[in-house]
C-alpha cells in the first residue's frame, strides 16, 4: 500500500459525509458497505474485461453501470466517470478504446480502495 | 401543537421489495427504508424479484426497483408484473440516473407509479415510497369494499326471493312495493307433529331436519318460481302470480305441492327410522290479495295480506299427514288438472260455517308433465 496516496484526488469527501449522515452517524456501517463495494467490484471488472475480450458491448453495459453506481454512492468521482464513459460507448455499441479505459479503471479502482483505507482510518471525515 | 415539521409526518410501516444487482445499493436502500419503519425484501437480479413477487406477491406493498440488472432486467420485471393481474396495480418506483432519462420516461409509460434518481436522497426516497403505500392502501380499501359489496348482494340474493330481489331493481319496483292488488295462489305448507317434535329434539336433531326440510322444499319453490313470503320454523308461505305475472299460477302452485309431496314421503320416511314422527300438510287457496311492502323503516318484507293468505293458512292447518287441501274456488280453478277427493265439513278457525276442501291425490297424467 502507498503510504501517500492522495486521497482527495480518489474521494469526495462531501459524498462520503453526506452517505454518513444518510445513514444516521454511522461509521461502522459505511464500512460495511465499503467492504462490499470491494469484494464486488473485481467481479464488475472482471466481467467488463470479458465483455470486452468477447467483443460483445452489449456484456459490457451492466457490469460497467453497477460499478459507475456503486463508485458514485461511496463518492468515487473519477472511477464513477471512467465507468460512464465505458457504459455509454457500450450502449452505443463501440467497443473502440474500451481496453484502455478498462485499463485505466483498474489502476483507478488501485487507488480507490487505497484512499478508502485511509478513508476508514478517519472514520471516513476526510476533510 | 401541530407537528413542528410537515415532512416528518408519520410513515406508514409497509413491506419494500427492492430489486437491484448492486450488494452496495441494496444495503443503503435496506437500510434507509428500515430507519422509515419498512419491513425490506432483497433480490440481487430481475428473476429473483419476480419470485418473491410470485410466492409472497400479496404481501410485498411497494416495488423499488434497478433497471440495468444481470438476468431479467427492471425492464422486463416491470412488463412481467404488468401483465399478471395479480401485481398489475402493486407501486413500482424506479431507480435511474437523472442522465437516463429515456428509460424512465419508457417506464413511466409502461406502468411505473414513480421514479427515484440516483444517488438516492433520503427525501424523496421517503416521500415517494409515503405516496406509492398511500396509494396503494387507498386502492386497497377500495378493493376490499367492492368486495364487501359483493359479498352482501350475493348475501341479500340468499336472504331474498330471487323475484323480489330482481323487483326492488326494477323499473316499475317502486310502484309494486308500495302497494296493489292482484289474484294470487297462496300455497301454506308445515309439518305435522313439529311442535312436540321441538319439544324432545336436541338442538342439533331439530336443526338437521330443518335443514333437510328448508333444502328439499327451498329447491321445489325455486324449480316453479314460487314467491317464498317467509318461513318460519316448519311453516312456509309460498305464493305465485306475484311480483312476476305467471298465467298458470295456480297449476304451479298445485304441481309445486305434489312435488313437495313426493320429496317428504321418502324425508319423512328417513326421519321415521330415526323416531322422528312428523308429517307433511298443505294448504292451498287461490283469490285477490295485497301486496308490497310490509313492516317499518329499517325492516320491511314483501308480503301479502288478505283472506286468500287467511284461507290457506287455515286449511293447512286442518290438512292430515300427506294432505294436500284446495280450497273450493282453488280447486275449481284445477279441477281438469288434478284428481281431488273431497273433504267435508271442515271447521276453520274463524269461519261461521263448515267448508268443503279438495285433497289433491295426484295431477292428471297431461298436467303432471309440465
Amino acid at each position: 500500500m502507498s503510504p501517500d496516496v492522495d486521497v482527495s484526488r480518489h474521494l469526495d469527501g462531501e459524498v462520503l459525509r453526506a452517505l454518513i449522515d444518510m445513514v444516521g452517524d454511522d461509521p461502522e456501517f459505511v464500512g460495511e458497505l465499503v467492504d462490499t463495494f470491494i469484494a464486488d467490484s473485481p467481479a464488475q471488472l472482471a466481467a467488463i474485461r470479458s465483455a470486452i475480450a468477447a467483443g460483445s458491448p452489449e456484456e459490457l453495459v451492466r457490469p460497467a453501470h453497477t460499478l459507475k453506481g456503486n463508485s458514485v454512492n461511496l463518492g468515487a468521482p473519477a472511477l464513477a466517470a471512467i465507468c460512464r464513459d465505458l457504459e455509454a460507448q457500450a450502449r452505443a455499441g463501440s467497443l473502440d478504446g474500451a481496453a484502455d479505459r478498462l485499463t485505466a479503471a483498474e489502476a483507478e479502482y488501485r487507488d480507490v480502495v487505497e484512499a478508502l483505507g485511509v478513508a476508514r482510518q478517519r472514520r471516513w471525515r476526510i476533510e | 401543537m401541530s407537528d413542528p415539521a410537515p415532512n416528518a409526518a408519520p410513515t406508514m410501516p409497509g413491506r419494500v421489495l427492492v430489486a437491484d444487482d448492486s450488494a452496495v445499493n441494496r444495503m443503503v436502500l435496506g437500510r434507509l427504508l428500515a430507519g422509515l419503519g419498512h419491513d425490506v425484501v432483497e433480490a440481487s437480479d430481475g428473476t429473483q424479484a419476480l419470485e418473491i413477487l410470485g410466492g409472497a406477491g400479496d404481501r410485498i406493498d411497494i416495488v423499488l426497483l434497478d433497471l440495468v440488472m444481470p438476468g431479467k432486467d427492471g425492464f422486463e420485471v416491470l412488463a412481467t408484473m404488468k401483465a399478471d393481474a395479480a401485481l398489475a396495480t402493486l407501486p413500482v418506483i424506479v431507480i435511474s440516473d437523472l442522465d437516463d432519462l429515456d428509460s424512465i420516461v419508457r417506464c413511466v409509460e409502461m406502468g411505473a407509479t414513480d421514479f427515484l434518481p440516483r444517488p438516492i436522497k433520503p427525501t424523496l426516497l421517503r416521500a415517494r415510497v409515503d405516496a406509492s403505500l398511500a396509494d396503494k392502501r387507498l386502492r386497497d380499501q377500495v378493493h376490499s369494499l367492492l368486495s364487501m359489496v359483493e359479498r352482501q348482494r350475493t348475501e341479500l340474493a340468499r336472504f331474498l326471493s330471487p323475484q323480489v330481489a330482481a323487483l326492488v331493481s326494477s323499473s316499475d319496483g317502486e310502484q309494486l312495493l308500495a302497494g296493489h292488488r292482484r289474484a294470487i295462489t297462496a300455497v301454506f305448507c308445515d309439518l305435522r307433529g313439529f311442535t312436540s317434535f321441538t319439544e324432545t329434539a336436541e338442538p342439533e336433531e331439530l336443526l338437521g331436519v330443518l335443514r333437510e326440510y328448508h333444502g328439499a322444499m327451498g329447491r321445489r319453490i325455486v324449480e316453479h318460481e314460487g314467491t317464498l313470503e317467509h318461513f318460519a320454523g316448519d311453516g312456509m308461505f309460498v305464493f305465485f302470480n306475484d311480483p312476476v305475472v305467471q298465467d298458470d299460477h295456480m297449476l304451479r302452485g298445485v304441481r309445486m305441492a305434489v312435488a313437495m309431496r313426493d320429496d317428504m314421503a321418502g324425508l319423512t320416511a328417513a326421519w321415521r327410522k330415526r323416531g322422528y314422527e312428523l308429517g307433511f300438510g298443505v294448504g292451498i287457496a287461490v283469490g285477490h290479495a295485497t301486496l308490497g311492502r310490509i313492516g317499518f323503516e329499517g325492516r320491511h318484507d314483501y308480503g301479502a295480506l288478505g283472506n286468500v293468505v287467511v284461507l290457506a293458512s287455515r286449511l293447512s292447518s286442518q290438512a292430515l299427514p300427506g294432505q294436500i287441501l284446495l280450497s273450493q274456488r282453488a280447486f275449481a280453478t284445477v279441477e281438469e288438472a288434478v284428481i281431488a277427493e273431497p273433504v267435508e265439513g271442515l271447521v276453520l278457525k274463524g269461519m261461521s260455517h263448515p267448508v268443503t276442501a279438495w285433497n289433491v291425490t295426484a295431477l292428471t297424467e297431461e298436467s303432471a308433465v309440465a
